[in-house]
C-alpha cells in the first residue's frame, strides 16, 4: 500500500517535471522563430536590426537542440545502430540494453563532469557572450543537458535491471 | 594496445545498440586523454554550434515538415497532382512517385512521407487495379525518393559539414540544391518508366484531365503551392539565406495550417513541436560530439593516412567510386541519413576530393546512396516502417521492393559516373 503511494507521488512529480521541460522547450523554439523573422523583418523593412540579435539566435538553436536531446532521452530516443537486439530472446535482450544504458549513463556522467567544471572556470572569469549576457550562462546548457541526459540513462537501466529480475522470479 | 581493446569495445557498443552521441562522445573521450588533452575541451566543441549559423535550418525545415506531417497537405498534395498526371496512363503510379518526391523533399525521409502518403496511395493504387506486390514496393521506395529536391535537409547537412572541413573549395548550399535536380529528375524518370512497363496490363480506369476539378484542387491548396516557389526563389535570387528560408517557412507553414486550413488545434501546437524537436535535437546533439569527433580525427590526421592506405589498395578513380557505392549502400541500410551524414562526410570527403571528385558530386552521390539504403534488405528501415504501417511481413516488403532497387541502381551508375549531370547547372 505504502510502496504504491509512493509510486503515485513519484509519477505526480515526474508528470510536472516534464510539463515544466516541454514548456521551456516550445518557448526556447518559439523564442527562436520569432527572433529569426524579427531580424529578417527588420532588416530588409528598415534595413536595421539588432546588433546581437544573430548572436541570440544561434545561441538559441544549442539550446534548443539539448533540450529536445534531453526530452529524446526520456524512453532512450536516441538514434542508434539497432540491428543485434531485434533477435535476441527478451531476456538476454533486455541484458544487453541495460548494459547499453548503463554505458551511455556513464559516457554522459563524465561529460557532465568536465563541461560543469569548464563552465565553472568560464563564470569565475567572467567574460560576456553578448549586451550583458555573460558566456557561462549561455554554456550553462551543456553540463545541464549530461547531467540530466546521464540521470536519465541511469533510470532506464535500473527499470530495464528490474525487469529482468522480475521474468526470472 | 590497450587503444584498440577500448575501440574493440566501444564498436561492439555501437553494434548492440548505443546511442550513437555515447559512442562518438566515448571514442572523442579516448582520442582527447590519448593525446594529453583536457576534456574540458568537449565544452567548446559543443559551444560550436552556436558558430554555425546555417545550422538554424535543421529545427526550422524540421518543424516545418511536421506541421505538413500532422495537416492534410498531402491529400491535398495528391489531388492537386492526380488532376494534372492523373489522364497519363500508368497515371496513378506516376502521381505517387511525383507526389513522395516533393512531399520528401520538405518534411525529409523520416518514414513521415510513408505514413502520411502511403496510407493515400496504397488503397488507391489497389483500388485501380494496380497488383498488390508492385503498390507495396512503390510506396515502400518512394518513401525516400526526393532526397535531392531543395530544401531537402540532408543536403543542407552535407554542405554545413563540408564547409566546415575548409577543403578549399567552395560547396555553397545553393549549389548543391543545383547540382541535385537533375539526378532526382532521373530518378523519378525511371522509376516512372519502370512503372509504365510493369502496369502495361493493368486496365487502369484513366481520369480524363477536367478543367473544373483542376481549379477547385488549385484553389484548395492555394495557400500551399506558393511554397516550392517561394524557398527556389528565396535560394536561387539570393534574397535570403537558407537559414532565413527555413525561418520565413516554418512561420509560414504555422499560419496556414493553425489559422487558415484550422487542421491543426492551436492547444495541439505544442506537441507537435515537442516532437520535432525531439527527433531534431537528437541530432543536433550527434552534431555537437561530433565536432570534437572530427577535430581529434583530423589532430591525429586520420584522413590522411585513411587516403595512403587505399590509395595503396585502390589506383583508380573509378575503382574508388566503386568501393564508395558498395560501402556506403551498406552504411545507408544500417544507418540513418543523419548520422551517417556526420561520422563519415569528414572521413570520405578528404579522400574523395584525392581522387579528384568535386564536393558537390560527391554530396549527390552519397545522397544517392543513402536514398537506396532506406529499403535495402535487410534492415532498410523504410522496409519497417511500411512493413508496420501496411501490415505485411517484412519478407513481402523485401521481395516487392526489389525491382525498383533495380531501376534505383541503374540511376545510381549513372549518377555516380557521369558527374556532368550534376554539374551541368554549375
Amino acid at each position: 500500500m505504502n510502496n504504491k503511494l509512493d509510486n503515485s507521488y513519484f509519477k505526480q512529480v515526474q508528470t510536472f517535471l516534464y510539463r515544466v521541460e516541454n514548456g521551456i522547450l516550445v518557448v526556447l523554439l518559439l523564442s527562436m522563430l520569432a527572433m529569426a523573422v524579427l531580424q529578417i523583418l527588420m532588416r530588409n523593412l528598415f534595413e536595421s536590426g539588432i546588433i546581437w540579435g544573430d548572436i541570440l539566435v544561434r545561441i538559441l538553436v544549442l539550446w534548443v537542440g539539448l533540450a529536445g536531446a534531453m526530452v529524446a532521452s526520456r524512453r532512450g530516443n536516441h538514434i542508434s545502430i539497432d540491428i543485434l537486439s531485434r533477435y535476441l530472446p527478451e531476456r538476454a535482450g533486455n541484458t544487453v540494453k541495460s548494459a547499453v544504458e548503463f554505458f551511455t549513463a556513464a559516457v554522459c556522467s563524465v561529460a557532465a563532469f568536465y563541461t560543469l567544471r569548464f563552465v565553472k572556470i568560464e563564470f569565475d572569469e567572467g567574460g560576456m557572450a553578448f549586451a550583458q549576457v555573460p558566456i557561462w550562462v549561455c554554456e550553462a546548457i551543456i553540463p545541464i543537458a549530461f547531467i540530466v541526459i546521464a540521470l536519465r540513462y541511469f533510470m532506464l537501466s535500473i527499470i530495464t535491471f528490474s525487469k529482468i529480475i522480475k521474468s526470472s522470479s | 594496445m590497450t587503444l584498440y581493446i577500448l575501440l574493440f569495445v566501444i564498436i561492439l557498443a555501437a553494434l548492440i545498440g548505443t546511442p550513437l552521441f555515447a559512442v562518438i562522445l566515448a571514442v572523442a573521450m579516448i582520442g582527447f586523454c590519448h593525446s594529453g588533452v583536457d576534456l574540458s575541451v568537449i565544452t567548446i566543441e559543443i559551444y560550436r554550434i552556436a558558430d554555425t549559423p546555417l545550422l538554424m535550418a535543421l529545427p526550422l525545415f524540421t518543424l516545418a515538415g511536421y506541421i505538413m506531417g500532422e495537416s492534410k497537405t498531402s491529400q491535398r498534395l495528391v489531388r492537386l497532382t492526380r488532376v494534372f498526371l492523373g489522364w497519363m496512363p500508368g497515371g496513378l503510379a506516376i502521381v505517387a512517385l511525383v507526389t513522395c518526391a516533393l512531399f520528401t523533399a520538405f518534411t525529409g525521409a523520416s518514414g513521415v512521407t510513408i505514413v502520411a502518403l502511403g496510407a493515400l496511395l496504397y488503397p488507391a493504387l489497389k483500388q485501380s487495379q494496380y497488383n498488390e506486390k508492385f503498390s507495396l514496393g512503390l510506396v515502400t521506395t518512394s518513401g525516400s525518393l526526393g532526397l535531392l529536391f531543395p530544401p531537402s535537409l540532408p543536403l543542407i547537412l552535407y554542405g554545413i559539414i563540408a564547409q566546415q572541413m575548409n577543403t578549399g573549395q567552395n560547396v555553397t548550399i545553393s549549389n548543391l540544391f543545383l547540382a541535385g535536380l537533375l539526378p532526382g529528375i532521373l530518378m523519378v524518370v525511371l522509376l516512372s518508366c519502370w512503372s509504365l512497363w510493369a502496369s502495361r496490363n493493368n486496365p487502369e480506369p484513366k481520369t480524363p484531365f477536367s478543367g473544373k476539378e483542376a481549379l477547385a484542387a488549385m484553389r484548395e491548396a492555394a495557400w500551399e503551392i506558393p511554397l516550392p516557389l517561394f524557398v527556389l526563389i528565396g535560394v536561387y535570387g539570393g534574397f535570403l539565406t537558407i537559414s532565413e528560408v527555413a525561418a520565413v517557412t516554418a512561420i509560414y507553414i504555422i499560419v496556414v495550417e493553425v489559422f487558415v486550413y484550422k487542421e491543426i488545434k492551436l492547444s495541439r501546437l505544442p506537441s507537435v513541436m515537442r516532437e520535432s524537436m525531439v527527433v531534431c535535437g537528437g541530432i543536433l546533439l550527434i552534431i555537437g560530439v561530433s565536432l570534437a569527433f572530427t577535430n581529434y580525427l583530423i589532430d591525429a590526421e586520420v584522413p590522411m593516412r585513411l587516403f595512403k592506405l587505399i590509395q595503396e589498395l585502390v589506383t583508380s578513380k573509378i575503382a574508388f567510386l566503386i568501393l564508395l557505392n558498395i560501402f556506403l549502400l551498406i552504411l545507408g541500410a544500417i544507418l540513418d541519413i543523419f548520422s551517417a551524414l556526420i561520422i563519415m562526410v569528414p572521413l570520405i570527403l578528404p579522400v574523395a576530393i584525392s581522387y579528384g571528385i568535386d564536393p558537390v558530386h560527391l554530396g549527390i552521390i552519397f545522397l544517392a546512396n543513402m536514398q537506396i539504403g532506406y529499403f535495402t534488405p535487410p534492415v532498410g528501415m523504410n522496409l519497417f516502417i511500411a512493413s508496420y504501417r501496411f501490415n505485411k511481413p517484412i519478407t513481402e516488403l523485401y521481395k516487392a521492393s526489389i525491382p525498383f532497387m533495380i531501376v534505383l541502381l541503374i540511376a545510381l551508375l549513372i549518377i555516380t559516373y557521369w558527374p556532368g549531370l550534376s554539374m551541368v547547372f554549375l
